[in-house]
């Protein structure tokens, strides 16, 4: 892991509101699933790193993608980026997800969506299952992406503008007993993991969650992006970005 | 000649650059990005006498120019550094000051004893960390309450001890002649300075903690004049940090009169910050030919 110079390819948008951007660097390698990058924003009033999950990658080509959605002022900076222009960006960061299993089965709720891309490439041998929920289809992306690597990809949104009407955690549940995946990977908003907790309950199956939190340094010197997990020493926090930023749900206090 | 080496305490560094306590955790992180022994030293993590689990999150809040923090100490205790860091330190090639913390006077006198058994080269004592309910800044608010602190570590402690001053008071210079008068060998300034971001859609502060330690380039004119300050106050060496970014920050800083500086938040930005102004730092006193503590002081008033 070091601090890298990126040659921006690409940086568009790609639905409301959410843009795609793809970086290339001199040299990339052992990237897993579910892990991120954090790129120095071109902006000097501004301090702090903006962390993104690598969305995708390409080990040959020795390109990384991230997939944004713009909230808030340092994101919207982000959107100015043209391609040509040269990035600072540390990766890859985080423990990731390398699934031990054989049939995966992926849930994503919103931007979460955008980190399972990335698990599919690294995993080619793997039979991979996609779910994937959104607001509305104004709000869907991806879809196309994830049909290329995985076995199957469905689609939910909630007010059912596309694909099946509904929460995309209930509908995975529903696919869930004819499935019987080895194990399950969830990425999305707090809320949901709460849902997934509810509606996965006594399933024995394992189930890993990808957290996020507001990020200092991004390499675990700094302790602000703590969450708080339950192990057999007891409750306690630790860093998002260096002990996860993937979990078991089990040990998530939610 | 030209020359970086600074000297605090009767402790050599080899350039007048060190991380800032709560920056750098215990060194190992930024150790994959650069050999540690480029700097001039760092300092570690703030220590309790327990393991401290801090705030809840967000502990963390972008600023314009800058941030807010609210970690509240998280540390994993003085037993745990000693076991697992203490060595692994003491072998860098890099002067290390152990910053430490408590709740209570009696806090503080344990902790300076117990760090006699650590290999850290010099003290910090953190009385000034705005982020935790008890102790802390709560020691480091009237001149009275830096001086017995100070005097009370001292008393116990073998290692030169530097006393850290919050700029969250009313008259910094006055708390900078208190911790001399309570024996400091040195102080170091600023901390963060109080705040609150506020998110107007939900009426709610940023951070968990409601209020958080504002750091990084925004603060800098404040640390600038608050060092002048002091220096005009105090014969110990100051360590000037607040918002230092560049090679050219640490030259207005010691244009100030601090003897050496502490890069905190830029090592957030760019993890090589801190080796980036040493080396910076280097190549000016190399092609100026000048020895950096000639600079020292040498603020000239309109």
């Amino acid at each position: 892991m070091k601090d890298r110079i990126a040659t921006v390819l690409k940086n568009v948008p790609v639905s409301d509101g959410i843009w795609y951007m793809t970086l290339a660097f001199d040299d990339l390698d052992g990237i897993k699933g579910a892990q991120f990058l954090d790129i120095k924003l071109p902006d000097r009033s501004r301090v702090l790193r903006r962390p993104f999950c690598i969305c995708d990658f390409d080990a040959e080509k020795k390109t990384a993608d991230a997939c944004y959605a713009v909230v808030g002022g340092g994101t919207e900076v982000l959107t100015g980026v043209k391609a040509g222009d040269k990035l600072n960006v540390l990766l890859p960061l985080g423990n990731g997800y390398a699934p031990e299993g054989k049939k995966i089965m992926l849930i994503g709720g919103g931007m979460g969506v955008a980190v399972l891309p990335a698990i599919a490439t690294a995993n080619p041998d793997k039979e991979i299952h996609a779910f994937i929920g959104f607001a509305n289809k104004g709000k869907v992306v991806l879809e196309k992406e994830l049909g290329k690597k995985c076995a199957s990809v469905t689609v939910a949104t909630d007010d059912g503008s596309y694909g099946k009407k509904g929460f995309v955690t209930t509908v995975a549940r529903e696919a869930y007993d004819e499935m019987r995946p080895d194990e399950i990977f969830v990425c999305g908003p707090e809320v949901m993991y709460k849902a997934v907790k509810k509606c996965f309950d006594g399933v024995k199956t394992p189930i890993y969650v990808s957290l996020e939190q507001r990020m200092g340094c991004g390499i675990g010197a700094c302790l602000v992006c703590n969450c708080k997990v339950r192990r057999a020493d007891g409750e306690g926090y630790v860093r998002v970005c260096k002990d996860g930023p993937v979990f078991l749900l089990d040990e998530v206090v939610l | 000649m030209s020359n970086l080496k600074v000297n605090i305490a009767g402790v050599e560094f080899k350039n007048p650059i060190i991380t800032a306590s709560g920056t750098f955790g215990f060194g190992k992180e930024y150790g994959e990005f650069y050999p540690l022994s480029a700097l001039g030293g760092i300092c570690t993590k703030g220590l309790t006498l327990k393991k401290r689990e801090g705030n809840p999150p967000p502990r963390v809040a972008e600023t314009y120019g800058g941030m807010l923090n609210s970690v509240g100490l998280q540390n994993p205790g003085i037993d745990h550094y000693l076991a697992e860091d203490d060595k692994r330190l003491a072998k860098e090639g890099v002067v290390v000051i152990a910053n430490i913390a408590g709740s209570t006077l009696d806090d503080y006198i344990a902790m300076g004893e117990r760090i006699n058994e650590s290999s850290a080269d010099m003290v910090e004592l953190n009385i000034s960390c705005p982020n935790v309910k008890q102790g802390g800044m709560a020691f480091g608010v009237l001149p009275k309450n830096v001086e017995e602190v100070t005097r009370a570590v001292k008393n116990v402690c073998k290692k030169p001890v530097i006393t850290k001053l919050s700029p969250n008071v009313s008259c910094i210079a006055d708390n900078a002649r208190a911790a001399e008068e309570g024996g400091a060998d040195a102080v170091s300034l600023i901390n963060t300075l109080s705040g609150m971001a506020v998110n107007y859609k939900t009426r709610r502060p940023v951070l968990a903690n409601n209020n958080g330690g504002l750091s990084g380039p925004c603060v800098k004119p404040v640390a600038l004049k608050m060092v002048w300050d002091c220096y005009n106050a105090v014969k110990i060496p100051i360590i000037g940090l607040g918002g230092i970014t560049t090679y050219t920050d640490v030259l207005e800083f010691m244009i100030c009169g601090a003897r050496a500086v502490q890069v905190g938040t830029a090592n957030f930005t760019d993890p090589t910050a801190a080796y980036d102004i040493a080396k910076d730092l280097e190549k000016y006193v190399s092609e100026n030919d000048v020895d950096i503590n000639d600079l020292v002081g040498t603020l000239i008033l309109n």
